[in-house]
């Protein structure tokens, strides 16, 4: 390992920070480290680390005044606001373990939750109330609170400290099981970016505190550097606020790079407040052009690899403008190899397995204990990492989250006239989106014509997109004519 | 302000968002998601930037736009 990550950062400052295995001690040492230095702002109300703190103390309070057991497994479902912060916090804290859902999550999918990862209560923001009727789960508002404070609970660092969706979040997603230790590896990390790291930053939390690079390398690696973070209760607006809010540093996908880069292009560089001085991004491809376009503006850009499975952080890359198509280096805290072409990692950082699932598991780890990240990667003479396939079939979406094709078929194959079904990335008018071809069940259809069988078949994705969460639905829909390629088993080819 | 003239904006304004598409393909009853493959993270670019240039502001809507056509509307009864 060479010194790539702690080079990054002057040496006041790294001696400043150390690795903190649970999120009890890193409270402690939040309040006392960084007491009266801004941590969290609501858009009217800023609270210090000391402040924050003391409000986490008191929903601990609550939380323990419930008679939750201590472990039981607490959901939050929040858009990204002080409650849904002070919560995860609270609660993993407070010895629960923390499951936040995704803020689109329709009805049926939050209760299959409660009952797929035995939620014992979920804190629900008032607009979600009406989706959260009959659930089987004590459930509280997000606001709960309590006027007596409790102090932190002490954890294992190998205890469960929060569960993550992967994997897609409809059909059958498999929750990532994160302990202190992983968690608290992965918000460290997140630590390293170039130049002064503390106290020096404006942060927003725009990406899904569900997702691991939203929670980890955004709120978390917020705090861990004593910095200050705008909640993001609506991404709309927020990004209209930019030029208010002013942020230094922007922990993004590239999906909302584009987005940035479109604004710059029509309102110029002042949109974006005048004061950004680096993007991270990561959880799906990065464009070379991106790169281009916010070093042009004097915007450093890093980013970096990682799974929900390793803490979001395996690796970055700090020297985008002569490594553009790496994805930098390991990070501290792992190791890694190379086996058959995939890149294979162990560590503090990986996660403890999937929640209640020991087959998954089991083929998550190869036997001797390394995870298989599912990656096939080459390292270049200086240790830079680059990706050149994947072997597990999971699809990027352009917002960061993944999702299983095999998960958005399910209710294709559940349709009579639906003979085969393939859900898959593709290209419209220049957008990245998902697609499925269907192959029909023809004796089904006898008798009608072929617009009928299409306008059936559009009219099946219509009602299963009805019950995705808008980022997962099917934009493009092609029905085959002739039958798929298939495998040796009869399965249908996938990327053929 | 007319139909036509918020619709001329709009297309201005695809052209930023969306460079690959062909604008003179695109017509009122052009679906947004479907033919013109605005995803999510399109449609909050180009909801920023309507609202920036007709200098109005998108509520919460129950149901999301379907085609270009609404979102037009949409402006028009805003700027009334």
């Amino acid at each position: 390992m060479d010194n790539y990550f702690y080079d990054m950062l002057p040496a006041d400052e790294l001696a400043r920070l150390h690795y903190i295995p649970s999120v009890p001690e890193f409270m402690t040492w939040l309040e006392t480290t960084y007491a009266d230095m801004p941590a969290l702002c609501d858009h009217t109300n800023t609270y210090s680390y000391k402040a924050l703190c003391d409000r986490v103390a008191h929903r601990r309070a609550f939380l323990e005044s419930t008679g939750l057991p201590k472990g039981a497994n607490i959901g939050v479902l929040d858009r990204n606001s002080a409650d849904a912060i002070e919560l995860f916090l609270a609660i993993t804290s407070a010895g629960y373990t923390a499951l936040m859902l995704p803020a689109g999550l329709p009805a049926p999918a939050i209760a299959g939750c409660c009952v797929r990862f035995d939620l014992q209560a979920l804190f629900v923001r008032d607009e979600f109330k009406p989706l959260v009727e009959g659930v089987p789960a004590k459930v509280y508002p997000c606001c709960a609170t309590s006027d007596a404070a409790s102090p932190v609970t002490t954890v294992d660092p190998d205890a469960p400290a929060a569960i993550f969706f992967t994997g897609g979040t409809t059909g059958a997603p498999k929750g990532a099981v994160l302990s202190h230790r992983a968690l608290m590896r992965g918000c460290y990390n997140a630590i390293f970016k170039p130049g002064n790291v503390i106290g020096v930053h404006r942060y927003i939390a725009l990406l899904p505190l569900s997702h691991v690079f939203g929670l980890i390398a955004g709120t978390m690696g917020c705090f861990y550097t004593g910095n200050l973070i705008y909640t993001c209760e609506d991404m709309k607006a927020t990004i209209g606020k930019l030029p208010v809010i002013k942020p230094t540093i922007l922990i993004i996908v590239p999906g909302i790079c584009d987005i940035l880069a479109g604004l710059c292009k029509m309102y110029g560089p002042q949109f974006l407040g005048g004061q950004l001085r680096m993007i991270i991004s990561g959880a799906a491809n990065v464009p070379p052009r991106l790169v281009d376009i916010f070093t042009k503006l004097g915007v450093e850009f890093c980013f970096g690899y990682g799974l929900t499975e390793t803490a979001n952080l395996t690796s970055a890359n700090a020297n985008a403008l002569e490594k553009p198509t790496s994805i930098g280096k390991i990070y501290p805290g792992q190791e890694a190899k190379i086996v058959n072409g995939e890149l294979l990692i162990k560590g503090d950082n990986v996660f403890s397995g999937y929640y209640k699932d020991p087959v998954k598991t089991a083929e998550a780890f190869t036997e001797d204990g390394w995870f298989r990240t599912g990656d096939l990667v080459r390292f270049d003479k200086d240790g830079f990492l680059y990706i050149t396939g994947r072997i597990k079939n999971l699809i990027i979406l352009s917002n960061g989250e993944n999702v299983s094709p095999e998960s958005l078929e399910e209710p294709f194959y559940a349709d009579p006239c639906v003979r085969d079904a393939m859900v898959k990335e593709d290209d419209l008018n220049g957008s990245h989106v998902i697609a499925v071809e269907i192959l029909p069940q023809m004796p089904a259809f006898e008798g009608k014509s072929w617009e009928e069988v299409e306008a059936y078949m559009n009219a099946l994705v219509a009602k299963i997109n009805a019950s995705l969460p808008s980022t997962h639905r099917i934009a493009k829909v092609t029905v085959r004519k002739e039958d798929f390629k298939r495998t040796g088993s009869m399965k249908v080819a996938r990327n053929q | 302000m007319a139909r036509e003239e918020v619709f001329d904006g709009l297309k201005e304004i695809m052209a930023s968002v969306k460079p690959s598409l062909d604008l003179g393909t695109v017509t009122f009853d052009s679906k947004l998601v479907s033919e013109l493959g605005i995803d999510s993270l399109s449609m909050l670019l180009l909801s920023l930037a309507v609202e920036h240039k007709f200098n109005m502001r998108f509520e919460n809507t129950e149901k999301p736009f379907d085609t270009v056509g609404e979102v037009c509307d949409y402006v028009i009864n805003a700027l009334q």
